[in-house]
């Protein structure tokens, strides 16, 4: 096990490297400089303002101090906020976007899988139209369709939570649900899915007849077989939400990290879009080791090692 | 019976409760503060003037700090720290007697803040991308390449309060300059305590001006502006509070507006439709033009009937009202209009030149079919290069079946939306034959858009040269640089000349729709520079 974990987490930091270095020089194809008021500056004052930013230089080098600084935790000052280093603008803006993601997970999947859970047990009844239908609804329906609607409706006509900002838990309702049922409706589906099939499997039969409870049958041994499909979804999922979601931030005027990398790559702010990259980054290929692990946990089928059979 | 009891302690509390409740919103309002609810679009990146690029920027630094002068209505010259302002006579130095004021923290504010101010931004280390607004006063170009000391900047400090601004060469508009943020004086000593962060949050931030920024963390999307009790004219400043909360999306800031929990907001195109007979609605037109430039390094765009062509086969009025629909209006040339007066006379009206920016199917027609035959084409396949914003998209679908539908089969117009800085990048490289450039003037004086066309002027993209042009931008800075009449008329017939020629084919002035509470009064706005001006705005309950 350990000798796993230390070869994967070797492979996590070659990934890492790789795409911080592919991600670098991208950016440094793309026109244009990062200057806000390059339209107005004369070529010989962006000569002069690129070398004061030591962008007068080889890009090959640019790189290398690049990876230097960011080996010793420092990511660099932000063009587009002057003088703010990058790691206080992705640490003010993160938590919101991973609260939000986190929210939106747990309140997709757990209602995902009850929805699936209820659709497979009485499937090809109403019960599962009505819930196959709206599953599809909610993965068809783009979520800022959905997050206006659920603004205007629910905050502006009736009032009970906040139109927008970021306060407390009530101002944070609404994104949620809007964010959340993206992964509800997957989640259902995957769930209804692996769960009828389980259902029609022999050893749920063996454990009917054995006189097991219809619920302890679907909490024991259907659900857990069906989560397996679930868990390879939820991770990569899970980064994309807590890394924030630029649309439902702008909406509901959340302070979040979405926005921030969209304009960072527009506006060519180049520490930004690596600082950003790399959270990303980092946090994708920790989730994928993490659900490795997870399934050896959920699944004894699966071994991480292949030399302990 | 117990339970009666219960229900009669709870309904008394109930009762009492409520009562209480209306007590505390009832006094609260009879505290009649003047708070202000505004939007703002983006987030406020940086409150260091000397290194502020954006309106966020700009508009609180104009409310938090105050230079030689303030802007008033129709950027009128107000005044700000120059109590006296003594011109030489050769227009080449001002010396300015300061009034006595001080910071928010107490501290002292003397001609060496500005002088400080002025040398920081102008330095090359400091990396101000507004530096170049210097160029005149003496030795600012010299210092900002490096080849002097930022000591030797033609501004000196003679005592407290008196303070002298030498130039290289006259500067009409150097007044308006003054009103301008990136010309504010700034504190050494919080400059220096702050280091790296100064201008990142309002904790590091001291302020001279009418308010004082709070709660503001550096990427946060809510902060307040309150009321300094250390502004010299603090007697004039209505506004106890002005809160800004960012929102990126109008429909949320509208929502927020109809629920009373902004007094401002910005309108969408589609919402700006809906609204335009409210009587809250009203629209703010910047001091920003949107125009063709045409390659003209391109044999086939050096001839004058096919730009002429192309210009005439669009009808802008459609394009402002029905595809817009923002409130944005057709150019009258390329200097926008309420930028600049002259005896009370608009410069856009001056310097209308009708067919340069007119509608006329017919001659459009003619002048093509001229044209091809002058250039010995005859059939022409046209790049059009603009942004990729949905406005821009919008915009060059337009453009491109006004000129093939008007022109017929002998043109192909291809659109090209690339993001912006790509935009920028190949017009500078040339990289085009027809794009839709925009320019905003950063103070309210037409060579702010005048400049831009001379032959050898970097933004120049189209390379479109005229020697009568040159000749008369350049008489307005030398030889009738002191003479405000002969210098307007300079720059009218350089203007009537850029657009008579279509060097460039003006299109549309950009505005924005915006709601704003008819309890809002005195808001001042200006088309250039920092847009807003809170200082004598209050509310009319």
């Amino acid at each position: 096990m350990k000798k796993y974990l230390l070869k994967r987490v070797l492979y996590m930091a070659l990934t890492l490297f790789l795409v911080a270095t592919i991600t670098f020089f991208l950016m440094k194809l793309m026109p244009g400089t990062p200057y806000s008021n390059q339209e107005k500056m004369t070529p010989q004052q962006i000569k002069i303002m690129n070398q004061q930013y030591g962008l007068d230089k080889p890009i090959w080098l640019q790189y290398v101090i690049y990876i230097f600084g960011m080996l010793h935790g420092d990511l660099g000052t932000s063009f587009q906020f002057s003088n703010q280093p990058v790691s206080y603008l992705i640490s003010s803006r993160i938590g919101a976007s991973a609260q939000l993601g986190v929210q939106a997970m747990i309140f997709g999947v757990v209602l995902g899988i009850i929805v699936g859970s209820v659709a497979a047990i009485y499937r090809n009844t109403w019960v599962d139209t009505t819930a196959t239908v709206l599953s599809i609804i909610g993965k068809s329906v783009p979520n800022f369709v959905l997050a206006v609607l659920l603004q205007y409706y629910i905050s502006l006509k009736l009032g009970w939570f906040p139109i927008a900002d970021w306060g407390g838990f009530s101002y944070t309702v609404l994104p949620t649900i809007a964010l959340g049922v993206g992964p509800l409706a997957e989640t259902a589906r995957f769930i209804r899915t692996g769960m009828v099939d389980v259902l029609n499997s022999d050893y749920i039969e063996l454990a009917r007849a054995k006189g097991l409870n219809k619920f302890g049958i679907i909490y024991h041994h259907a659900l857990r077989n069906s989560l397996i499909p679930l868990v390879t979804l939820i991770g990569p999922y899970t980064v994309a939400l807590m890394t924030g979601s630029m649309v439902i931030e702008n909406i509901f005027s959340i302070p979040g990290i979405g926005e921030q990398y969209v304009k960072s790559i527009q506006t060519n702010d180049y520490p930004t879009i690596m600082g950003v990259t790399m959270l990303f980054c980092f946090g994708l290929v920790l989730i994928i080791l993490f659900t490795d692990i997870i399934y050896g946990i959920i699944d004894p089928r699966i071994r991480l090692t292949g030399n302990e059979d | 019976m117990k339970l009666k009891k219960f229900a009669t302690a709870g309904a008394v509390m109930a009762v009492s409760a409520l009562t209480l409740a209306a007590c505390g919103s009832k006094s609260s309002s009879n505290d009649s503060k003047q708070v202000l609810n505004w939007d703002e679009t983006a987030e406020l990146p940086s409150m260091d003037l000397s290194k502020a690029t954006d309106v966020v920027s700009f508009d609180q630094l104009n409310n938090t700090m105050e230079g030689l002068y303030r802007l008033g209505k129709d950027s009128k010259v107000e005044p700000g720290l120059a109590k006296k302002t003594h011109v030489s006579d050769d227009g080449l130095t001002y010396t300015f007697d300061l009034r006595k004021s001080n910071w928010s923290n107490g501290d002292k504010l003397t001609a060496k803040d500005f002088v400080y101010s002025w040398q920081r931004t102008v330095d090359p280390k400091t990396g101000s991308q507004y530096a170049y607004l210097f160029d005149g006063v003496k030795n600012a170009n010299d210092i900002m390449d490096g080849k002097k000391k930022t000591s030797e900047l033609g501004i000196k400090a003679d005592g407290d309060y008196k303070l002298t601004v030498t130039l290289d060469k006259k500067i009409p508009y150097f007044k308006l300059l003054m009103g301008f943020p990136v010309f504010f004086p700034q504190n050494e000593k919080v400059v220096k305590d702050a280091g790296s962060k100064y201008g990142t949050a309002s904790k590091y931030m001291v302020y001279n001006g009418p308010f004082k920024l709070t709660k503001w963390t550096g990427s946060n999307l809510s902060w307040t502006a309150t009321k300094n009790n250390k502004y010299w004219d603090k007697k004039n400043v209505k506004l106890d509070a002005i809160n800004f909360k960012v929102n990126k999306s109008n429909s949320t800031s509208y929502n927020l507006y109809k629920t009373d929990k902004l007094d401002g907001t910005p309108l969408s195109s589609e919402q700006a439709k809906q609204l335009k007979n409210d009587k809250e609605f009203l629209t703010r037109s910047a001091a920003s033009t949107f125009y063709f430039q045409y390659n003209q390094t391109q044999k086939r765009f050096q001839n004058k009937k096919i730009r002429q062509a192309l210009s005439m086969a669009i009808n802008r009025k459609q394009l402002t009202n029905k595809v817009l629909g923002d409130g944005s209006t057709v150019s009258k040339g390329l200097v926008s209009k309420g930028l600049a007066k002259n005896d009370g006379k608009d410069f856009a009206d001056q310097a209308y030149v009708k067919e340069g920016v007119e509608y006329n199917k017919a001659e459009a027609k003619k002048l093509w079919q001229e044209g091809l035959k002058e250039v010995g084409e005859t059939k022409m396949d046209i790049n059009l290069l603009s942004d990729d914003t949905d406005k821009a998209k919008d915009s060059t679908e337009f453009v491109q079946s006004q000129i093939e539908s008007t022109l017929g089969d002998s043109v192909n117009v291809h659109v090209q939306n690339v993001p912006f800085k790509t935009r920028l990048t190949r017009s500078e490289q040339g990289d085009f034959d027809l794009v839709i450039s925009a320019w905003g003037a950063d103070f309210a004086d037409p060579i702010s858009f005048l400049d831009l066309f001379t032959s050898d002027n970097s933004q120049n993209d189209g390379e479109w040269k005229n020697a009568d042009y040159d000749k008369l931008i350049q008489a307005s800075k030398t030889t009738d640089a002191g003479n405000t009449d002969k210098r307007w008329d300079d720059l009218v017939q350089a203007e009537k000349i850029l657009v008579q020629e279509q060097g460039i084919a003006p299109l549309y002035q950009q505005s924005t729709a915006w709601m704003v509470k008819s309890k809002v009064k005195g808001i001042i706005y200006n088309s250039s520079g920092a847009s807003y001006n809170f200082k004598n705005t209050y509310i009319k309950e």
